[in-house]
C-alpha cells in the first residue's frame, strides 16, 4: 500500500489544475435540462475536448490520453475542485464508451469513439420502457431484421438527455419468440432517424430532464448492433456495471459537496441543530470513505482485477450519501430552503441538488434492486421465492 | 499511489485467518467462557506464529513489520473473537514502547513471556492486568481497574483506537457471516428466511457499511505508520465508521436470528459483546467525532476533492 502520489502524478495534477482553472466557466451554467443549458454544456464538452481532456483514460487513437485510473481520479478531483459542470456526455464517455471498447469491432471503435471524445455526438441511454423498469428483462420494443437493417418498433422512456441528444443506445427484442433475458440485442441509433418521435418529460424540478422515445418502423443498419444478435443482455449488464461501479460518480463530486456543506454549516453554526452538525461530520466521513474505496477499486483494476456485484455496494453508498448531504443542507437552510433563488439573487443550488439527489436511489438500478443483488450474489442468500 | 495490500501482507493475513479458523472456533469461546477465560495453549500458538513479535524490531527477536500488517491481523483477531491479549500487548503496547525508546521488554514480549496492558486516561481499566477485577458485558474480557493513573499520550490512544477499529471490522464481518448462514438454513413459511427481502435488505445494508468502513481503517493504519500530522483524525474516522458498522451488524444479526439470537447458546453473543466493548474503548464515538469535528468544521484539516490523502 502506498498512499502517496508520485512526482509524475503531482505534476499531472498541476497540469490539470492550470488548464481547468483557465477554462472552467466563470458562472455556473444554466441547468442541462433545458435547451439553453444543454447547448452551454455541449459547448463545454467541446472546450474540454479542445484541450484533449474529454476522457483521459481512453487510448490516444480514440481521442483520449491513454492515462491510468489513478490519473483519471486526479483529473476528476481537480475537475470538481474547480466546480466543473455536469458532463453532458456522461452516458457516452462513462457508459457506452467503455462498453464499445469491450464489445465493439475495430470499425465501431473508430467510428463511434472519437466523435464521442470530441463532444460532437451526445448520447442518450434508452433501456427503460413503460413496462420494463427494474425488471429490464421485460423489454418489448422490437427490432426485426430486414436485409441489412433492423426495423425498430416500440417505446422507450426516462431516457436522460434524449430530448436534445444526437444518438441513443438501448436493447431491443430481436427474437420475437424469446422471453426475458434471451433474444435481446444492443443497438446504437441516430435519434434523428425517420420514425423516431421524442416527447420530453418534465421532471420534479419542472425542467425536461428526460424524454420518451417512440419508434415507428425505424430503420437502423445492422452494423449498429454491438456484439452479436441476442447478446444484448450481457452487454447491457456490462454497461450497467460501469454505471454503478467506478465511472459514473467519481468521489470528487461528493467531496466538493461535502466541502460546501461544511462551509454552509459554518455560516449557520449559531442556529443549526446538533443533528445537523453530526450529519455534516458524516458528510466528510462518508465522502472520504467513498474516495478511499474508489482508489482501492482503481488500484485493483489497474492490477488486472475486475469488479462485479460489488458495484452495487458502491451505488447504494454514493446515492444515499448524496441525498443525506443535500437533506442536511436543506435543514441548515431552514426557512430559506424553499427559495429557488435567495434574496441576493443567487440560485439555491442546494434545493436543485436535493431534488436531483432524490433520483439517485432510483436511477442506475433502484437501491432496492441493488440490495437484492448484494444479498443474492455477494452474500449468497436464496433468491426470492426459493424454497 | 496503490491502495492495495502486497502479496506478502495478504499471505500473512490468510495464514492467520486459516490458523484461527482451524484452532479457535466458537466451541473454543464456549469452553473458555466456562473454564477461566484464558488458555496458555492458545497463547503459545500465537507466539509460535510470530504474532507477539509482529511489530518488535528484528534485532529484538521480532518480525519488524508495521501497523498496516498489525491492523490486518487485528481484523482477523476480531473475526475469530480472539480473547487472548495479543492486540493490546503486541499491536498497541509494542509500537508505543518503541516510540518511547523503551526497548527492554521487547524480546520478552516477542517470546510471549510478557504482557503489557497499558491504561489510558480514557479507559482506566485494562484487560489481563493485575488489580481490582471489573466485570465487562464481554464474558471473555478480563478487565481490572488499573491501580496507577493512565497515560494521556495521544499516540497510545491512537494505537488503541486504530487496533480496536480493525478488530471491529473483523467482528462485523463475522457477525454478518453468521447471520447470513443462519438465514439460509432457518425456514419459515416454507422457505429459508433469507429469501425474505426484509431480511436481505438489512443484511445488504450491513455489507455496505462494512465495505466502506474497511478502507478508512487501512488508510488510518497507513497514516499512523507514516506519522503524518493528520493521522489522528484518520484514526478517529476509522473508529467511528468501524464502530457504527459493527453495531449495525450486531443489531441486524440478532434480529435475523430471532429468539435464537437472544440466547446465550448461539455464539453470536460473543462477537456482539466484544463489539460493544471495543466501540467504547480507546475513545468512544463522541470523543472521536469531536476530533473529527475540530479537524473538519474547526478547519484544522484541508478538505475537498483535491485533499483525499491530506
Ligand atoms: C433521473 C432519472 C434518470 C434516468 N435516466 C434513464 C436513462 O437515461 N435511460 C433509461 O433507460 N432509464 C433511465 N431512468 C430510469 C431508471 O432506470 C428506472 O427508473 C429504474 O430502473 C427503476 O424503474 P421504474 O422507475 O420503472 O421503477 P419500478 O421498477 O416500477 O420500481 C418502483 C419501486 O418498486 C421497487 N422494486 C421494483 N422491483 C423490485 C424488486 N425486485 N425488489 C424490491 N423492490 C423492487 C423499486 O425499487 C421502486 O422502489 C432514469 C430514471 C431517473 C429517475
Amino acid at each position: 500500500m502506498d498512499l502517496t502520489y508520485t512526482p509524475e502524478q503531482q505534476a499531472f495534477r498541476a497540469e490539470v489544475r492550470a488548464w481547468i482553472e483557465a477554462h472552467v466557466p466563470k458562472e455556473p451554467l444554466v441547468t442541462l435540462e433545458c435547451r439553453e443549458g444543454y447547448d452551454q454544456h455541449v459547448a463545454w464538452e467541446r472546450t474540454l475536448a479542445s484541450g484533449n481532456w474529454g476522457m483521459v483514460t481512453w487510448p490516444e487513437a480514440y481521442g483520449g490520453r491513454g492515462l491510468d485510473l489513478i490519473q483519471w481520479l486526479i483529473f476528476e478531483e481537480e475537475y470538481f475542485r474547480a466546480g466543473g459542470p455536469n458532463r453532458a456526455n456522461q452516458n457516452g464517455i462513462f457508459l457506452l464508451g467503455p462498453t464499445i471498447m469491450e464489445f465493439g469491432t475495430e470499425e465501431q471503435k473508430a467510428r463511434f469513439l472519437p466523435p464521442m471524445a470530441r463532444g460532437e455526438v451526445i448520447w442518450a441511454q434508452a433501456w427503460s420502457e413503460p413496462g420494463a423498469g427494474s425488471d429490464m428483462a421485460a423489454i418489448q420494443s422490437k427490432a426485426v431484421r430486414d436485409g441489412d437493417h433492423y426495423v425498430i418498433t416500440g417505446q422507450k422512456t426516462w431516457s436522460s438527455r434524449a430530448a436534445f441528444a444526437d444518438w441513443g443506445f438501448g436493447i431491443f427484442r430481436t427474437d420475437p419468440d424469446s422471453k426475458r433475458h434471451k433474444g435481446l440485442t444492443f443497438i446504437l441509433f441516430d435519434l434523428n432517424s425517420p420514425g423516431i418521435t421524442r416527447r420530453p418529460i418534465r421532471q420534479l424540478h419542472g425542467d425536461t430532464g428526460f424524454a420518451e422515445l417512440f419508434f415507428d418502423e425505424v430503420r437502423v443498419p445492422v452494423e449498429n448492433c454491438l456484439a452479436g444478435e441476442g447478446e444484448g443482455w450481457n452487454v447491457a449488464m456490462a454497461t450497467a456495471g460501469f454505471e454503478r461501479g467506478l465511472m459514473l460518480r467519481s468521489p470528487g463530486r461528493f467531496q466538493a459537496t461535502a466541502k460546501r456543506l461544511v462551509e454552509l454549516y459554518r455560516a449557520h453554526e449559531a442556529e443549526a441543530s446538533p443533528a445537523a452538525r453530526e450529519a455534516v461530520l458524516q458528510a466528510w466521513v462518508q465522502t472520504q470513505a467513498y474516495a478511499y474505496n474508489t482508489y482501492a477499486v482503481a488500484s485493483k483494476i489497474m492490477a488486472g482485477g475486475k469488479i462485479g456485484a460489488e458495484a452495487s455496494l458502491n451505488k447504494i453508498f454514493w446515492s444515499e450519501l448524496d441525498r443525506m448531504m443535500h437533506r442536511t443542507a436543506m435543514q441548515i437552510l431552514g426557512a430559506h430552503a424553499e427559495l429557488k433563488r435567495f434574496g441576493n439573487g443567487q440560485i439555491n443550488q442546494w434545493l436543485e441538488g436535493y431534488i436531483f439527489s432524490l433520483s439517485g436511489p432510483i436511477y442506475a438500478g433502484s437501491n432496492e434492486v441493488q440490495r437484492n443483488i448484494i444479498a443474492e450474489r455477494l452474500l449468497g442468500l436464496p433468491r426470492v421465492g426459493a424454497g | 499511489m496503490d491502495f492495495r495490500f502486497s502479496d506478502d501482507q495478504l499471505t500473512l493475513t490468510e495464514s492467520v485467518r486459516d490458523y484461527l479458523a482451524g484452532t479457535h472456533g466458537p466451541e473454543v469461546l464456549r469452553r473458555l467462557d466456562e473454564q477461566g477465560n484464558r488458555d496458555p495453549a492458545i497463547w503459545q500458538g500465537l507466539v509460535e506464529m510470530g504474532l507477539t513479535g509482529l511489530l518488535v524490531p528484528e534485532e529484538h527477536g521480532g518480525l519488524g513489520l508495521g501497523l498496516v500488517e498489525a491492523a490486518l491481523i487485528a481484523a482477523e483477531c476480531g473475526r475469530a473473537c480472539l480473547a487472548e491479549p495479543l492486540v493490546d500487548t503486541a499491536f498497541v503496547a509494542v509500537p508505543w514502547l518503541v516510540r518511547r525508546g523503551e526497548l527492554g521488554d521487547l524480546a520478552a514480549i516477542a517470546a510471549g513471556e510478557r504482557l503489557v496492558p497499558l491504561p489510558h486516561v480514557l479507559n482506566p481499566w485494562v484487560a489481563d492486568g493485575s488489580g481490582q477485577p471489573l466485570q465487562s458485558v464481554d464474558p471473555l474480557r478480563n478487565l481490572v481497574m488499573f491501580p496507577a493513573a493512565g497515560s494521556s499520550d495521544p499516540y497510545l490512544l491512537d494505537l488503541g483506537a486504530l487496533m480496536s477499529s480493525a478488530q471491529l471490522v473483523g467482528l462485523a464481518d463475522a457477525m454478518l457471516h453468521q447471520a447470513v448462514e443462519y438465514a439460509k438454513i432457518r425456514t419459515q413459511f416454507g422457505q429459508p428466511v433469507g429469501a425474505f427481502q426484509a431480511l436481505k435488505h438489512q443484511l445488504a445494508s450491513c455489507a455496505v457499511a462494512i465495505e466502506f468502513a474497511k478502507p478508512a481503517v487501512w488508510r488510518a493504519a497507513q497514516a499512523l505508520q507514516d506519522g503524518g500530522e493528520s493521522a489522528s483524525v484518520h484514526v478517529s474516522h476509522a473508529k467511528v465508521t468501524a464502530g457504527d458498522a459493527a453495531l449495525l451488524t450486531a443489531e441486524t444479526a440478532i434480529q435475523v436470528h430471532g429468539a435464537m439470537g437472544y440466547t446465550y447458546e448461539v455464539d453470536l453473543h460473543f462477537w456482539m459483546k466484544r463489539s460493544w466493548a471495543l466501540n467504547g474503548a480507546w475513545g468512544d464515538r463522541a470523543w472521536h467525532l469531536k476530533r473529527i469535528d475540530q479537524a473538519v468544521i474547526g478547519g484544522a484539516l484541508p478538505i475537498g476533492p483535491e485533499h483525499t490523502f491530506a
